[in-house]
């Protein structure tokens, strides 16, 4: 089954990947993104045609604790954040809890 | 923990099959656990470098869409935008890494050329079009990211659930059931000690009482003997007696 890339996030961000092709986007105008973000992630996110989804590393801070977690933890779809962070989200503590090693410092250093 | 089995062989017998078991299935998790993570660790690697490449192609990206927005005007790059008509497509197929399947994305339609990315050459200028190449670059490194990240979210989730199966072996159900092992072995050789007790006192007892009827025979034996005298004692005298009129 073939599945579409979507993209959360504001205009401005959701414009160059329109711009590529990529036709299901969510707009969220900063502004709003403190009320509206939540239910825009998890409309995409219940999208069974959705395979990735692409986020801003800083609108996950708009984000609920329990959309976040679903969002760091989520597999199908799979979210890639993108943006000013190092772009691990959830992934690095996971990598500590389950390895006990935090190996994204190391390899940072 | 210990004091709910019952001390008895059969349970013994049980919890040692358990034990081997469950030693067995330790040996097998542990050696899956580091399996699992010399091959998270390779998946790593390359996720720190697909990181890299996405960060730097989203760099490019913005550069080249911020310069068309400049030279353009937003109203343009977002029109050229809404008449895309090709839509890129990801189709997933699965990977097994030790016991865990991780997808392997193909995708298809996301670098196009100039017409088939749906707006006219005449009305755009080719800011757009550098910027349009460089969100598919974009997108194409973004589906490679997708790809590794949920390899590693579908391993780490496997590394963890093998690490507490691994943990709850190691410090819950093996003490526990060596602490059973223990307490019936102990339990059985007390027993062991209490029958040895046990037969030793009934032999004791048997050899006492061996011994008093030996001697309460051997009285018998002797007691005749007496008896007779005391008997014999009247008849002499009754035979005396008699003897004396006889006599008279």
């Amino acid at each position: 089954m073939s599945q579409e890339i979507a993209v959360v996030g504001s205009p401005e961000f959701t414009t160059g990947f329109r711009l590529a092709g990529v036709r299901r986007s969510e707009n969220v105008p900063d502004d709003e993104k403190e009320s509206e973000l939540d239910d825009a992630v998890t409309d995409v996110l219940e999208d069974d045609g959705v395979g990735i989804v692409v986020m801003h590393d800083d609108d996950l801070e708009f984000l609920s604790r329990n959309v976040r977690q679903t969002v760091e933890t989520s597999v199908e779809p799979v979210v890639v954040t993108i943006g000013s962070g190092t772009g691990g989200g959830g992934l690095r503590d996971q990598i500590k809890r389950a390895i006990g090693i935090d190996l994204m410092d190391e390899d940072e250093q | 923990m210990a004091k709910d089995v019952k001390p008895t062989r059969k349970n013994l017998m049980e919890i040692e099959d358990r034990i081997e078991l469950s030693e067995r299935g330790h040996g097998t998790l542990e050696k899956k656990r580091d399996g699992l993570i010399m091959e998270f660790m390779d998946i790593l690697d390359k996720a720190q470098d697909v990181r890299g490449d996405l960060a730097q192609d989203y760099e490019d990206a913005q550069k080249k869409i911020n310069m068309a927005r400049a030279m353009e005007g937003d109203v343009a790059v977002r029109g050229a935008a809404a008449a895309l008509q090709e839509h890129p497509e990801i189709t997933t197929e699965s990977k097994n890494i030790m016991g865990v399947v991780v997808p392997q994305i193909e995708s298809s339609r996301v670098s196009k050329s100039l017409d088939q990315r749906g707006y006219g050459i005449m009305g755009t200028s080719a800011r757009i079009d550098e910027a349009a190449e460089a969100y598919e670059d974009l997108l194409e490194s973004i589906i490679l990211a997708a790809e590794v990240e949920t390899a590693m979210k579908k391993m780490l989730r496997e590394i963890e659930t093998t690490k507490r199966r691994v943990n709850a072996l190691e410090f819950k159900l093996l003490p526990d059931l060596y602490d059973n092992q223990e307490y019936i072995e102990q339990k059985l050789e007390e027993q062991e000690r209490e029958e040895t007790f046990r037969l030793k006192k009934i032999k004791e007892k048997k050899e006492q009482q061996e011994k008093e009827e030996r001697q309460a025979e051997a009285e018998d034996e002797a007691a005749p003997d007496v008896g007779d005298e005391s008997t014999a004692e009247p008849d002499m005298e009754q035979s005396t007696a008699g003897g004396v009129p006889g006599g008279d």
